[in-house]
């Protein structure tokens, strides 16, 4: 392979890797507070995506537009979910009957849920939006960078950054972390948990609003696309250690260029065995992942 | 208590069974009782080691998939039978079992079920994307279909009617809800409920949690492969998204999750529970909604869980145990009456 490519796949591997990023942001804040691995996060993302693609197609507005939509219906799904389905599990868990793998199974059949109305309601075509953007390509050093993709990085890096100060500088952000670090005492100290968990799961699932639309113009659209990215995105959270934002930008880009150059050697369906394969080695190595506390 | 509730019901359940051929001839439905016993069957397997060690594998449907290919090549390619195919795909699986079990156990929770998804996906994108491997035609994401003898040969597992496949699926369920049994009451069944009630105390204790786990997950990988065998000679057609995708391994714990996890009965109850539904949807109103039916299996795995933690069995038994006692204490008041009666 020659460096052309190799520095082509680097770039675009950084590109999508910071989208990687973006996008498990919200895995990783929601099991920093609440302790739950959002099985249904993929299904979210892709929610988010068919929100934005029926938005163009209905309406014709542009998926950068369609942002305006997308987060909040995602926000209000997340709280919902939250408040309705996963919150008697804590209520539960209060009378100390803690099962481990109660909020993975719920949140399981939350995604068997999301998936399937999708499903139905869209049926299993690929879909795709066509604008403008997705042909656009800007040169550095003698290299073509996809815009739409360099928005979607561009915008990982601002979210996380924007996300790290709004729960360090804001009243909602301090109540966030004090019930992440302890929910009984800041259960104590007058913070309404149940209304933490629910702006919590609301905000990860906001996220995904934002990076749905930034995916669409370069993305195809099929309604089982989310556990892929659901599994991805755990990846990215074990690699930067749960529960950190910048660890999650961090494993993002690590994920990122990682395929981008395994994809090089193989056809492109088989290049998610590699990612698997990543997956299944850093956990045996490192369960804490590389960047968490052992 | 349990033992009484699983003869109680599976006693008249299984006479019910063993008759449905003699009153049932459309072969349509005979067909979806036969896939009812069959996902009881594979959640039944499923439920050996993860019901009892208390962890969420969703990566069985690989040791599915790999048995049944192993009978379906061993028939194409060198003409054993499937019979014995079976026994080989179910020992591979078993084997293939270890070093994915010895890897993923020491993993908790959503690290060991996302890790059992990636190795179950690995094999099925690697086989989807593999027309030959060292001379073998797997044939990609095509499949291998079982060409027929002609007619019923039993040897051949091909048989004309619906029957045999039925008493077949039947007398493995009945087999291996007697191997949980016997797990249960053996050495091993204790350790694993050691191993899931509190595994640093059952270590500490001199209970070597992976060595257990992983002999109950060999068990269980025999016992899915032999299912996914059968699934194969059913539908004489084996590909890796339907035989071995992530949606076989859902089916079987959401049977067995809705049903009751860590007991003989449950899964089949979940597979009795859902399977209709599923069927039923699909037959009537999921013609034109695809994936109705689904949505519909998670729907009942979010109230399970919130409602049934511990499977529907439990308030069942709870109806049953009631009603013993109330029995006995009723038996009690008589033998006092009549004692009562005795005296003066």
């Amino acid at each position: 392979m020659d460096l052309l490519t190799l520095s082509f796949a680097v770039i675009n591997g950084l590109l999508i890797g910071g989208i990687y990023g973006g996008v498990a942001l919200g895995l990783s804040l929601i099991f920093g507070v609440m302790r739950v691995i959002n099985f249904a996060h993929g299904s979210f993302l892709m929610l988010a995506m068919y929100c934005s693609y029926l938005l163009w197609a209905s309406l014709g507005l542009h998926p950068y537009v369609s942002i305006l939509a997308t987060v909040p219906f995602l926000f209000i799904v997340g709280y919902f979910v939250q408040g309705v389905v996963i919150s008697p599990l804590f209520k539960r868990e209060r009378a100390l009957v803690v099962e481990p793998t109660s909020a993975l199974l719920l949140t399981a059949g939350v995604y068997l849920v999301v998936d399937n109305i999708v499903l139905m309601a869209f049926g299993p075509d690929v879909r795709s939006v066509a604008v403008d953007i997705t042909y656009e390509s800007i040169f550095v050093a003698g290299l073509p960078i996809n815009l739409a993709r360099l928005i979607g990085f561009l915008a990982a890096i601002v979210v996380a950054a924007a996300l790290s100060f709004w729960l360090k500088h804001s009243e909602m952000g301090r109540a966030i972390r004090a019930t992440a670090q302890n929910r009984d005492a800041a259960s104590l100290s007058g913070i309404n948990v149940q209304r933490v968990y629910n702006v919590t799961f609301g905000l990860g699932c906001a996220v995904l609003g934002l990076f749905g639309a930034l995916l669409v113009p370069f993305f195809s659209i099929t309604p089982n696309i989310g556990l892929s990215f659901g599994i991805k995105s755990f990846l990215v959270v074990v690699l930067g250690g749960i529960g950190s934002i910048p660890g999650s930008i961090l494993g993002g880009l690590l994920l990122g260029v990682f395929e981008s150059v395994a994809s090089q050697f193989v056809t492109a369906t088989s290049a998610a065995i590699f990612s698997f394969g990543l997956f299944i080695a850093i956990l045996l190595l490192r369960p804490a992942g590389l960047m968490g506390r052992a | 208590m349990r033992h009484t509730l699983t003869l109680l019901l599976g006693g008249p359940l299984l006479v019910l069974a063993l008759a449905i051929p003699l009153f049932v001839t459309d072969s349509y439905i005979l067909h979806s009782i036969a896939m009812v016993l069959f996902f009881a069957y594979m959640a039944s397997s499923w439920n050996f080691v993860c019901g009892y060690v208390g962890q969420l594998s969703l990566g069985h449907s690989a040791f599915a998939g790999v048995a049944g290919y192993v009978t379906v090549l061993l028939f194409t390619q060198l003409g054993v039978t499937p019979w014995l195919g079976m026994l080989a795909g179910g020992a591979f699986a078993a084997l293939l079992s270890v070093p994915v079990g010895y890897a993923t156990f020491r993993l908790k929770g959503p690290y060991f079920t996302l890790t059992t998804i990636a190795f179950a996906e690995i094999l099925r994108i690697w086989l989807e994307n593999t027309d030959d491997f060292l001379g073998i035609p797997l044939k990609g994401a095509q499949g291998l279909t079982v060409p027929p003898v002609g007619g019923s040969s039993f040897l051949a597992f091909q048989f004309d009617g619906k029957v045999p496949y039925y008493y077949i699926i039947l007398a493995m369920l009945v087999g291996v809800m007697a191997a949980t049994a016997l797990m249960e009451r053996s050495r091993l069944g204790f350790y694993l409920k050691a191993i899931r009630g509190d595994r640093d105390g059952a270590e500490a204790l001199g209970v070597d949690p992976t060595r257990y786990s992983l002999t109950a997950l060999a068990i269980s990988a025999f016992l899915t492969g032999l299912g996914g065998a059968y699934y194969a000679q059913l539908f004489r057609y084996i590909n890796p998204e339907r035989n071995m995708g992530i949606d076989l391994s859902i089916d079987m714990a959401i049977m067995t999750i809705v049903g009751g996890q860590g007991t003989i009965l449950g899964p089949t109850l979940g597979a009795l529970l859902l399977h209709p539904i599923g069927e039923m949807v699909r037959a009537t109103i999921g013609g034109s909604f695809l994936g109705l039916h689904l949505i519909l299996y998670g729907l009942m795995l979010i109230l399970a869980v919130i409602y049934f933690p511990k499977g529907i069995i439990v308030p069942l038994q709870r109806l049953l145990d009631g009603r013993a006692r109330k029995s006995a204490s009723r038996k009690a008041a008589a033998k006092t009456d009549a004692l009562e009666g005795k005296g003066q």
